[in-house]
This record gives C-alpha cells, structure tokens and sequence, in this order.
C-alpha cells in the first residue's frame, strides 16, 4: 500500500508514532500528483519546495520529542482563493494571475501553526462563480471517477485532489454549494461550516454574507480533524463566532435523531437512482436508532432566484475593488483613468463573472432595488424562519446535494440558467447560514458517485458528524480511490 | 424586463464587445426572468439578535509593509503607486 492511501487520521497516527516520516509522506504525494495531475488537473499552483521545508520541519521537531498538533506533517490542500502568504493566490482570474498575497488567511495560519504541509494551490471556478469548475481562467479539472466529467464546483480542484488520493485534505469555499456539489460529484466528504464557524479572513470575497471556508477529505473522520484545526473566533473577521467545538471523538450514533425528509427536494426533475440511493440510506439510519419524519420547505422552489440575486449583488460591490489601480491585472492600453478601469475589468474577468457583476448591478440599480434584492432579502428572512420551524420537529435534515451526479464536459457551459439550477438543493443551507454536509451514498449506472446532504440548525457540526460517520459505516467505509489511467481515462 | 446590457456595463465599469452583446444579452435576459419569479412577501426585514458583531478596539498596531504591498501593484514609482493623470 503506497502512503498516500491512507486516510488524514491515518496520516497523523502514524506521524504522531513515527512509524512515518512527514518527508517521506511528502514525496509520496508529490509522487502521486507526478502521476495523475495531468488527468485530473487539480492545481494551479505546485509548491514542492515550501511543502518539503515545511514536511522537514515537522520531522525535526517530533524526531526532538515535541509532541505536535495531529496535523503536523499532513499535506492539505487550499483552494486558490484563499490566501497564502509568499504562494500566488489567483481565484483563477487573470484578474489575478500574478497576485502573490503578503499575508496568510487565517485558517491558512492556523494550519501552519498546526504544522501541516501545503503542498499547492488549487483550481476552481473563477472567483468561486460557477459550478462545474469550467469557468477557471488556467484549466478545466476532471471528475476521477470519469475524465470525461466535470468535478462539480466551485471548488473543484480541491475535490479532485482528494478524491484521486493527490492529497488526504483540502479546504474549498461554499457560497451557494460549492464545497458540498463537488464533494457529491467527486465522491467524497465536504463540510458547509455554519456561517461564522471559520474565520473568513483571507478569504477573496464573493458574497460575504453567505461565503465559508469548507472542507473536504474522503472520510467524516478526517473532515472533523480539518474542521477542529481551522475552526473558532478571530478578532480579524467580525462575524466568526465562539462555539463548543464539535472535537474529533465521533462515535457514528444516530440512536434518538429524529430526521426529516423535506417533499420539496425529492421534486420532479432528481434522477430516479439519486432518489433510490437516497430513500435507501435513509432507511439505513432509521435502521440505527433514527425515526424519519416528513417534513415542508414550502420556499425551496425560490432559493436559486433569491441566492443568485443577493450573491451577485454583493458580488458586483465585493469585485468593484478590482479595477486595476493597487494589485490585480492593468490594460496595457488606455486613454485615461476612466477607460483604465474598463479595459482591465474586460481583459481581466471571465464571462461569467462579469455577467454576476452585471445582474448584481441591475438587482441593485434604482427603481430595481425593491423589486429584486428586496424581495430576495424577505425571502432570505422566509426561508430561514422554515428552517427553523423544521428544527422544532427533528434534528436532522436529509436530501440529495445535487438532482443528478456529474454531468460531461462542456454540457451546461454555454447555458448559464441550466447551470444555475445544479444548486438548487444546496443554496438554501447558505440562504439560511446553515451547516451541512455532504458525503456520498452509493453510484448511478455510470459508476458516477451520488451524494446526501446532512443539514442541521446553526453550529451542530458534531450532529452531522456523528449521522454521517453512522452512515459512512453502513456503506462500509469511503469510496476507494479510483485507478486514473493517462490523459484521458482509458 | 428588458435589459440594457451597454448601460449596466457602464455602471459596472465594464465594457463587452460588440460581436458579443447579442448573447450577452440573450443570457441576461434569461438569468434575470429566472430571478423575477420571486413572489412579492409582505413584510419587513429585521435584524437577526444572533448575528449582533461587535467591533475590535480601535487601536495602532503593526500592518503590512508598505514594500510588500507594493510589489502586487502594476505599476509603482518611489513607494507611490502610478495612476493615469486625474486632475488636469
């Protein structure tokens, strides 16, 4: 069994009982990108020489009898829009392309301090706009479980990697899903931390209302070690809170849940083995000790318009600090400042999100400004108010992350609604500044991964992990690492 | 609803080809239809008890150095960054 194999835990028990080495570890990683980074093009960044000097620095201190946080000398991946002190962080824009950040974000610094290894940076949509990471400015990642399919997004690097064992860890970001779909898509484990969990400092900012740092690993186990590492207060980021942390002791007990099923996400349009997938894992936990109640949503059918509009909103005000004056792409040519700003906005933002910019620019304009972002913003109050009407009646709340598993490449791309509607089960959870979790329940016909999503009231990690392992047992364990054969697949 | 792609680009600063307007305004026509299907809700908005932030002490400290943040601009002269003349 090669090291990269093993799970995160794994990882650390066996650092932590100098079975292995932090630098060994490294480079059987870096060996693993050497193999399959070309078909599943994960990252935009590589940095072999900060991840070896961080792994040797690891080593040094355990090898001195310092006993170190568990993640010391584990590899974890950081999604390009998260800064990284010294290491260019692009949001896969060429806005950004040569954008090297003087400071860490504070979940990086947490991580470092903790001794984790960073071995790269990783691709994604473009300014995390998008939802099957096509819309990046440097590359397209693949699905490892299909070459030919899209790894869901926005974070779709940071999935990838875990799921073809390029890394055991990775941190994405979740504005209206994107943690949770490629989670899904990808075959693995991805946390939506309530809003206020994790610190969104450092974090390059879409919609900041509705923006978390999430995280990805291909067991529950692994997820709440990430999660326990980055997680809690900052005196940088004014909406973090202080919680009881849900710690690492995960027993896997649904014994006394009582979950609910909400009609409103079982709709026409969910592809019939989603739906069976589902039906059968809830059965799984009633199984263990659950009672399973149906429950309402009644707004569910509003998310993706209510989401689209407070998210572009407060994207078209958060991306207005590029206009290529302090950092950030400038037009070579220009006739004044004015056509400065035009040209190296154009130049520099990808379709998509100038088209993001624009409709959050018209929801916002005047005479539109009650009839659109308004609206959303009552409806933001509804949906919120039904989660919590749903709470006083069960502890849990279960539904697929996305209708369908992965689709091809290039299928969705030139149809931004159809695209939009990928989110429809898990926009609402940040509408509502809910954590939830995504972890996969079995494949279609294709082979392709399905996902369940967990959702549970503000700061009840610890219940999601404690489902979710229950049903991560069930289903004997994380999907195994698929075989990646050349560019292509075959 | 109808959509004036150049004047929202304007106001946002951006500018969009004239080969792609059409479709750009095709698709912006559509994003917003899909948006407009929000239903009026009577009602007014407040401020959730829980989500109260509270701002750090205002004090001087340490920040970044002035050479550090200098090195991402796209064009820098004697610690200044360089703008196109403003003021005639």
């Amino acid at each position: 069994m090669r090291l990269y194999e093993m799970t995160a835990c794994e990882m650390a028990e066996k650092l932590a009982s100098k079975e292995i080495g932090a630098v060994e570890l490294c480079e059987d990683i870096f060996a693993r990108i050497d193999e399959t980074e070309e078909a599943v093009a994960s990252f935009i960044t590589l940095d072999r020489e900060g991840a070896m000097a961080a792994a040797h620095a690891a080593d040094a201190r355990r090898m001195a009898g310092e006993t170190l946080h568990p993640l010391a000398g584990v590899p974890v991946g950081i999604k390009d829009n998260i800064c990284t002190d010294g290491l260019r962080t692009t949001c896969a824009s060429r806005m950004l392309e040569n954008f090297v950040p003087p400071y860490d974000a504070t979940a990086v610094s947490r991580l470092k301090k903790a001794g984790a290894v960073i071995p790269g940076k990783l691709n994604m949509d473009e300014f995390a706009m998008g939802s099957s990471c096509e819309t990046s400015y440097f590359k397209k990642s693949r699905n490892p479980h299909d070459l030919s399919r899209v790894p869901g997004g926005s974070s779709g690097g940071s999935a990838t990697a875990v799921a073809s064992g390029q890394l055991p860890l990775s941190l994405g970001s979740d504005t209206g899903g994107s943690v949770r779909l490629p989670a899904s898509y990808c075959g693995i484990v991805g946390l939506k931390p309530t809003y206020g969990a994790v610190s969104r400092y450092g974090l390059v900012a879409f919609a900041s209302s509705l923006d978390q740092i999430g995280q990805f690993g291909r067991t529950v186990d692994d997820v709440a070690l990430l999660f326990d590492a980055v997680c809690g207060p900052d005196r940088l980021d004014a909406t973090s809170r202080s919680f009881d942390k849900p710690g690492r002791d995960i027993e896997g007990s649904v014994k006394g849940m009582t979950i609910g099923v909400p009609a409103e996400y079982f709709a026409a349009g969910i592809q019939p083995e989603v739906e069976a997938a589902l039906r059968q894992a809830i059965a799984g936990l009633e199984a263990e000790g659950a009672s399973v109640r149906p429950i309402s949503l009644p707004s569910t059918e509003y998310g993706i318009a209510a989401y689209y509009v407070i998210s572009s909103a407060e994207a078209s005000s958060n991306l207005a600090r590029f206009d290529g004056v302090r950092y950030g792409y400038r037009a070579k040519e220009y006739a004044n400042l004015v056509d400065m700003y035009e040209r190296s906005r154009s130049e520099g933002f990808g379709a998509e999100v100038k088209r993001r910019i624009m409709l959050g620019t018209f929801v916002l304009s005047s005479g539109y400004y009650d009839a659109y972002y308004g609206r959303a913003k009552l409806m933001q109050q509804r949906m919120t108010a039904e989660f919590k009407e749903a709470f006083e009646s069960c502890d849990l709340i279960v539904t697929p992350t996305s209708p369908t598993t992965a689709f091809k490449l290039g299928e969705k791309i030139d149809d931004p609604v159809t695209m939009y509607l990928n989110d429809v089960c898990t926009v609402c959870v940040n509408i509502a500044g809910l954590p939830a979790l995504s972890i996969p329940c079995g494949r279609d016909q294709n082979g392709m991964p399905v996902g369940m999503q967990l959702i549970g009231p503000k700061f009840s990690e610890k219940r999601l992990f404690e489902a979710a392992k229950c049903h991560e047992r069930r289903m004997g364990g994380a999907l195994p690492i698929p075989a990646i054969c050349g560019k292509e697949g075959k | 609803m109808k959509i004036d792609v150049t004047h929202l680009a304007k106001l946002a600063r951006l500018t969009i080809d004239e080969e792609e307007r059409p479709r750009f305004a095709a698709e912006m026509q559509g994003i917003v239809e899909m948006v407009e299907k929000l239903p009026p809700i009577e009602g007014k908005l407040t401020a959730d008890p829980a989500n109260r932030m509270t701002l750090r002490p205002d004090r001087v400290e340490p920040s970044m150095r002035r050479e550090a943040l200098l090195e991402n601009a796209p064009q820098s002269e004697a610690g200044c960054i360089v703008v196109p003349r403003v003021v005639e």
